[in-house]
């Protein structure tokens, strides 16, 4: 029997604004524990929250460009659970009234785009951060250390329907995530650095099923691989407990990131009631059209759209997608080098090929600014007409990343023009066929592998200027 | 002359005139401390150097003919649930009892730079909930007027201070009825402005959509005065609101209602006798006088029941032994957080905090917290609606006059009801004062509470003070006469 796994992601998305969510403190970012704090995000007895206009401005951004509906009369709601790093022992956050509902983002499968459906976007607090000492939980540990330098950070959580597919599914839309919110320029977008935090919500149901199996919450994955082992590993668990006829408990689960296992955090019997109630400390989040609007207009392009645009140009999905991704500056480049050329392949293999890895190599930082797209399209034209070859090409981009050259006068006082005069070549070919006779009977007896031979005799008799294929047509016309 | 008596702008004439000094009436409030703190144990804490000190650097200021404002040099005493920096913010609270405050609250920057000399903090009910300042941690306040009666709460020691003259005025936090109900217990004037016209910021919250700072005083004047500069809009505070004082014309009479519910079942007669003897009053200057009916005053006690401890029990949440206050061993994070709780949180703290924590339960939120914001919005409506009609409202500020220690902590909704004719004013936001008009049978003070629409503040002090110009109220107690 098949069994149908459904997947919903829930990621926080820490913004990078340059204070915190409700006070002045400045975002840090250094192992030196409780450098910025306030009475507000310590929790100080009569300390008050006021909201980061720029941290409401970001999430309404994020929440526009993956198309959800704006509450324009939203609420701060507060979520009530104690733990140690949770200075008010409750965190402001939103809860039936968030930013943005019902949104959609495109990802990129190897079959083709798929829609996931976006449940919410919504405002969170963070937490500070605990060090538990003796052992990694707070309990067993002997003692805990607390740093409440992130407390307050603004995050956004991004609430998925329960619509994705596979691992594979999930990655792509982190993936996705991940570049809207660095394209958004709202977040850092590091996952390394916890900049995006991801729960995976999973369930098996037999095929042809009505509901949905029984809902299980995967935590603490840490990278996009632990996040693609983690539900396969849970998949496959679900899968084995359903065949065998066995219960599947709703609980959280952790990912064992060295056994590569998920293993049970506790069930949902016993898990925290929140007791959300809007925050009386806070007036409602009044988003005005108005607000919105301006919002709409500091949008840049989106990843969809690049891609939509690159598609639009020639290049495929998979060399749309890459390039989409790629800095502002690479993609602009190569739309307006491309607009002059007219032509998608060369100038896709030369900018983001060669000249990224030119750069690269040469441990240049900065584009310099006589190479742009009117001496880039000046050398991807010479390649498409056949006036140099794609590996002199290359040569003329080394030096024109070195020195502001003309593309031209350099390809042709240095040599590299191809020589593509048919009658020119012709001589030649006679020429060669001329001094290899020999060579030239044992093809026509069907030693074809000689072909590339004769090539090479032609490109040595004519000083390295000829255009391969030109001669090779040539020859074999002559043969 | 008493000077404890006297109000702040006569004083301030003298202090400009050089005929007094801040330093002179410091010592005085001082030595009334002195007199007073073992009978009725009203503040907590007095700053005596901090006091002098102050005091005489506004004797500088006089004496260079620069006061910083009519406040300056004015003795104030603050309730201990009001921030003030490198000193204790106990709450009365076991759990607090240790912890000193790294900042200012909004409103005592503001009287700072008033030039206002802090006398110390009061005692309260702990976190400000209680009617009789019993459920102090640090031992109750007495009545300045019978030492064997309560002084109110949760203001008892804000009130008693201005009563006995140890403080010029003070500054209380009114949730429920904090500021009247006390003050009218102690013969003082209490007065409950607009909600978010004076910054909470500061202010250790208790139940934040009702919390509201606001003076105690020997007078409605004073009130104006120290109402005036602590008000505005404090960019610290998100539900502070701009100073946009809405004015009801003061050149013709005005129109009061006197409110039916107030005036029946649980309400004694001696308390109804001072709202009629002031109806009079208001009516000999041709006032016009008639009977309004917000019948949902009747549930307003139980919608502040589920709304208060709600946001109670989220807002004191915080107070777990990690970061600052009292700490109770415990083998884990958790038992330690548990521990602290239940041994730093008196009996009526940790009954609200269940209550509220019940309320918002999932299951139970529609049901009680829900219907309580519904209900809430809806009292509000009415007063709107009521204040279409008339321009005031009258009542008796609480139920019967201050009663005997012991006499209602055996029954809480006993205990309660005393904030029967306050609470009203909380849910829906109003201006509201209490005025000190008589005396019980006991001896003991009675008064009557004024309400307006919300933002109607000045206009209402004005009001307020036209009323008390009428009234002939003694305001010395007797412990006072006895100390002079």
């Amino acid at each position: 029997m098949n069994m149908i796994p459904t997947i919903g992601m829930e990621t926080h998305v820490e913004l990078n604004t340059n204070s915190k969510m409700f006070c002045n403190c400045p975002v840090v970012e250094t192992e030196d524990p409780n450098i910025s704090l306030c009475p507000t995000c310590l929790g100080l007895p009569g300390a008050l929250p006021v909201p980061n206009l720029k941290a409401i401005e970001s999430i309404t951004m994020l929440a526009l460009s993956a198309n959800c509906s704006i509450t324009n009369n939203g609420m701060f709601h507060r979520k009530n659970y104690f733990y140690p790093d949770l200075p008010k022992n409750y965190q402001i956050s939103q809860f039936d009234l968030p930013v943005g509902v019902n949104g959609s983002l495109e990802i990129i499968l190897d079959e083709g785009i798929e829609t996931v459906e976006i449940e919410r976007v919504h405002m969170e607090e963070d937490t500070g951060k605990s060090k538990h000492k003796g052992s990694g939980r707070i309990d067993s540990a002997t003692s805990t250390l607390l740093d409440f330098n992130r407390s307050g950070v603004p995050l956004v959580e991004i609430v998925t329907k329960p619509v994705i597919k596979s691992s594979k599914e999930a990655v792509s839309y982190i993936e996705e995530l991940r570049q809207l919110v660095i394209d958004l320029g709202i977040s850092e977008g590091k996952l390394e650095k916890g900049n995006l935090r991801f729960d995976a919500n999973i369930s098996v149901a037999k095929e042809g099923d009505k509901e949905l199996g029984v809902k299980v919450e995967i935590k603490n994955m840490n990278s996009l691989r632990s996040l693609e082992k983690a539900i396969d590993f849970e998949i496959k668990r679900q899968t084995k407990l359903i065949e065998s006829n066995e219960e599947i408990i709703q609980e959280t689960r952790h990912w064992d990131e060295d056994k590569e296992v998920t293993s049970s955090m506790r069930s949902k019997e016993g898990s925290a009631d929140y007791r959300y109630f809007s925050d009386p400390d806070l007036p409602n989040m009044i988003l005005t059209d108005e607000f919105i609007n301006n919002i709409k207009k500091e949008i840049p392009t989106l990843p969809s759209d690049k891609r939509k645009k690159l598609i639009d140009t020639g290049l495929s999905m998979s060399e749309s997608n890459h390039l989409g991704k790629s800095e502002v500056w690479i993609y602009d480049l190569y739309l307006d080098t491309q607009k002059l050329t007219n032509d998608c392949k060369t100038t896709y293999n030369l900018i983001t090929g060669e000249l990224q890895g030119q750069l690269r190599k040469a441990e240049i930082e900065n584009l310099p600014e006589w190479v742009n797209s009117e001496r880039l399209s000046e050398i991807i034209t010479m390649i498409n007409d056949n006036k140099i070859s794609f590996t002199s090409g290359k040569e003329v981009l080394t030096n024109l990343i070195q020195n502001e050259i003309n593309p031209t006068d350099f390809a042709e006082s240095n040599n590299l023009i191809q020589e593509n005069d048919f009658d020119e070549i012709s001589k030649i070919v006679k020429d060669v066929f001329e001094a290899n006779k020999e060579v030239v009977q044992r093809i026509k007896d069907g030693e074809e592998k000689l072909v590339g031979f004769l090539v090479g005799q032609i490109i040595k008799s004519s000083g390295g200027n000829i255009n391969p294929s030109i001669a090779k047509d040539l020859l074999l016309k002559e043969l | 002359m008493n000077l404890s008596n006297s109000s702040i702008s006569e004083i301030n004439k003298l202090y400009k005139n050089k005929e007094l000094k801040p330093s002179e009436v410091y010592e005085e409030v001082f030595n009334n401390a002195a007199l007073s703190e073992s009978i009725i144990h009203a503040h907590l804490k007095l700053f005596q150097e901090e006091g002098i000190a102050a005091s005489k650097l506004s004797d500088a200021r006089f004496a260079k003919g620069k006061q910083l404002s009519q406040l300056d040099g004015i003795p104030i005493a603050i309730k201990d649930n009001i921030n003030l920096k490198n000193h204790e913010t106990t709450c009365s609270s076991k759990m607090l009892s240790n912890y000193i405050s790294p900042y200012d609250a909004t409103v005592i920057s503001k009287l700072r730079n008033s030039g206002v000399v802090f006398t110390g903090k009061t005692n309260l009910d702990e976190f400000a909930m209680g009617s009789s300042t019993e459920n102090s941690a640090f031992g109750p306040t007495k009545n300045p007027w019978n030492p064997q009666h309560v002084p109110g709460g949760s203001s008892g020691g804000s009130a008693a201070v201005v009563s006995v003259g140890s403080a010029l005025a003070s500054l209380g936090s009114d949730t429920g009825g904090s500021i009247r109900q006390p003050a009218s217990f102690c013969g003082v004037v209490g007065f409950k402005p607009t909600y978010g016209t004076v910054s909470r910021y500061g202010l250790v919250a208790f139940a934040s959509s009702l919390d509201q700072i606001g003076p105690i005083t020997n007078s409605v004047e004073d009130a104006k005065i120290i109402f005036n500069s602590i008000k505005g809009h404090d960019p610290l505070d998100s539900t502070s609101i701009a100073d946009t004082s809405i004015e009801i014309p003061d050149d013709k009479t005005a129109k009061v209602g006197v409110i039916k519910e107030l005036m029946e079942d649980g309400i004694s007669d001696e308390s109804k006798n001072e709202v009629e003897k002031t109806i009079k009053l208001l009516e000999d200057q041709g006032n016009k006088v008639v009977e309004v009916s917000l019948p949902l005053t009747k549930v307003a006690l139980s919608i502040y029941y589920l709304i208060a401890p709600a946001e109670c029990s989220a807002n004191l949440s915080r107070f777990d032994g990690v970061r600052y206050g009292s700490r109770e061993f415990g083998e884990t994070s958790y038992q330690m957080m548990e521990n602290t709780r239940a041994q730093g949180f008196g009996e009526e703290v940790k009954k609200r905090i269940l209550l509220g924590t019940y309320a918002l339960s999932a299951g139970y939120y529609d049901a009680y917290y829900g219907q309580a914001l519904k209900a809430r919005s809806l009292i509000t409506k009415d007063f709107e609606n009521i204040f279409k009609d008339v321009d005031y409202l009258i009542s008796p500020t609480t139920p019967t006059p201050a009663f005997k220690f012991g006499e209602k902590t055996e029954n809480p909704l006993e205990m309660y009801m005393s904030d029967l004719c306050t609470i009203p004013a909380n849910l829906a936001g109003l201006p509201a004062i209490s005025i000190p008009t008589g005396l019980s049978s006991e001896n003991m003070p009675l008064s009557v509470q004024l309400m307006s629409p919300a933002r109607t503040d000045s206009s209402l002090l004005k009001f307020s003070e036209k009323l008390e110009n009428l009234i002939s109220f003694d305001q010395r107690t007797s412990l006072l006469k006895e100390m002079k």
